[in-house]
């Protein structure tokens, strides 16, 4: 399908399935909320694929330490108990899951999910197919991406270019 | 009244086990399709039969639809719910986990109220279990 | 945080009272994020003050908008189950039987709320009947304007219908609105919504052979019950049915009822011979 991710999908979207998906997985009360703040110098993104008529990721990008936060919050553990890098990568993972689950459900035509992905960088994705919603919870750099699959090497190519 | 959870999520399993151990489940886990087929069949043998599955969509090595499908199609596990937890939330998906055999359908995100909800009109929430 | 403890517990109680729904301590953020904007409507400094108005001078209007606040997202299809149950498994059988076959069947749901009673109505009688849209005619009335808005657009959240409705039946009787779902055109257009206060007399409406009139009832003193129920039985056919909410009677209240055992639950019939 070549229209893009904005033509299908808006921020107002992407907000209100945050908030549906923020008190019931992180927890009461919790929210993500769209106020930009200034990202930090290490980030982890969690990501899924979507594979159907559109072919893109729903990436979640943060910093570490708030991936340790909202795998605790997710978790519900408590001091002492701390959480290691599997609680992280399945906490995230999960998150993405149901975000991208339910993105998903608003795009026309017959999808499936891939399985959940973390890592340091973000999946590289088409420049001119993004839906980003820039944000904060508790505070804290949080973005929520909808991206689409990049298509041609070149694109890729312009992007690593350095300034 | 007894349960198994079916998610590659632990956190999922964790959560969803929490809420049902909270309504008075006996709840046991397996993190994908095959593993859930072995538990029941593990469980089998040693008389512990589940009352209800709560199955994720996408796992690893068997997914929720395919481990539908094999419980359906097992006699054994006539008397087993099946419901589906899954964020696989299209009309045309929900249809299909249905027509494999899946007798509900919950979609995350979910309320403990939302998983209440559903078992008590399945029936299954045990006697007494405080508001 | 404006809310007072005092007032975090009166509002506490009164959602527990009227919805059964508990507010844990930790909740205060809820009772203040939902009820600010009720309390800025009224120019009032912050939700202590609202609720400290409201506690001192209770009228039914503000303790019902407080509930509702509160409760957005909790209201569930199929509330309770019996009293659905009983229209397709008692009720219906009989009103056919008493009905011409042209007749239509007027169905009142009573406090309508988002609209999940009158569609799980609609739904049901949809399943039991084919020709439902055209014999049935579901009236939902609400005190709030935005009650009535919502139930006319038929749409839901995924929060929301995930709340006891069964799947086979959301895939049957909806389509994916956006991240929510709404309910097919041809139920849409069984159920007619509207502003009704029950505490005064009704606009021309009925006669009713069904009234839904759930958990709304609780909201008003003695004498303001005993006169919704006359106007409500004024407006119902002799052979009508009464659905109260699960844990309300008209036992005190109205002896013009006769109670009457329907599955695991109960429906209210006026008396003959009034």
């Amino acid at each position: 399908m070549s229209t893009p991710i904005s033509e299908l999908l808006d921020a107002e979207t992407v907000q209100s399935i945050a908030d549906e998906v923020w008190p019931t997985l992180v927890g009461d009360g919790e929210a993500f909320v769209p106020l930009p703040v200034a990202p930090p110098a290490e980030a982890v993104s969690a990501w899924v694929d979507i594979r159907g008529p559109w072919n893109g990721s729903v990436v979640l990008t943060c910093a570490p330490a708030t991936a340790a936060a909202l795998t605790e919050s997710v978790l519900m553990t408590r001091p002492p108990t701390v959480v290691d890098d599997e609680d992280v990568k399945d906490a995230l993972g999960e998150l993405a899951n149901v975000l991208g689950g339910n993105i998903k459900s608003v795009l026309p035509g017959e999808s499936r999910l891939g399985l959940p992905q973390i890592g340091s960088a973000p999946p590289t994705g088409s420049l001119d197919d993004v839906c980003r919603v820039a944000g904060q919870w508790r505070g804290q750099f949080l973005t929520i991406t909808v991206q689409g699959a990049a298509v041609a090497p070149h694109a890729e190519r312009i992007e690593e270019k350095p300034l | 009244m007894r349960a198994l959870v079916i998610d590659d999520s632990r956190a999922m399993r964790r959560i969803v086990g929490s809420i049902l151990t909270d309504l008075g489940f006996e709840v046991r886990e397996a993190g994908d399709g095959r593993q859930a087929l072995d538990a029941l069949e593990a469980g089998g043998k040693e008389g512990w039969v589940p009352d209800l599955c709560c199955i994720d969509w996408n796992m690893p090595v068997m997914d929720g639809l395919q481990f539908v499908s094999a419980a359906r199609a097992n006699p054994g596990y006539r008397q087993v719910t099946l419901m589906m937890v899954t964020t696989e939330s299209e009309t045309g998906q929900i249809v299909k986990a249905l027509a494999a055999g899946a007798h509900e359908y919950l979609i995350k995100p979910f309320t403990a109220d939302a998983m209440r909800d559903k078992l008590a009109m399945l029936g299954l929430l045990p006697e007494g279990v405080a508001l | 945080m404006t809310l007072t403890a005092t007032s975090f517990d009166w509002v506490r109680q009164l959602v527990h009272r009227e919805s059964a729904i508990v507010l844990q301590p930790g909740k205060e953020y809820l009772v203040e994020a939902r009820l600010l904007p009720m309390a800025q409507q009224r120019g009032l400094a912050g939700v202590s003050e609202l609720v400290e108005a409201v506690r001192t001078r209770p009228d039914p209007a503000s303790t019902r908008r407080i509930v509702e606040a509160l409760t957005t997202n909790e209201t569930s299809w199929f509330r309770d189950g019996d009293p659905f149950m009983a229209l397709t498994g008692t009720v219906l059988p009989q009103l056919l039987a008493a009905r011409g076959p042209n007749e239509r069947l007027n169905i009142w749901s009573a406090a309508s709320s988002s609209g999940q009673e009158p569609y799980t109505i609609a739904m049901l009688l949809s399943d039991a009947m084919p020709d439902a849209p055209n014999r049935v005619s579901i009236t939902a009335t609400d005190l709030s304007r935005e009650m009535v808005e919502r139930t006319r657009a038929g749409r839901f959240s995924q929060l929301e219908i995930n709340r006891g409705l069964p799947a086979p039946m959301l895939v049957r009787h909806f389509t994916r609105a956006g991240n929510g779902w709404e309910i097919s055109p041809t139920l849409r257009k069984m159920v007619h919504a509207s502003e009704c206060n029950l505490a005064v007399p009704f606009p021309r409406m009925g006669p009713f052979d069904v009234v839904y009139l759930r958990n709304v009832l609780i909201y008003f003193d003695l004498a303001t019950k005993q006169a919704i129920l006359q106007r409500v039985r004024q407006i119902m056919r002799p052979d009508g049915w009464l659905f109260l909410g699960a844990a309300e009677t008209t036992l005190g209240v109205d002896d013009n009822w006769e109670r009457v055992v329907v599955g695991r639950g109960s429906a209210y019939r006026p008396r003959k011979g009034n």
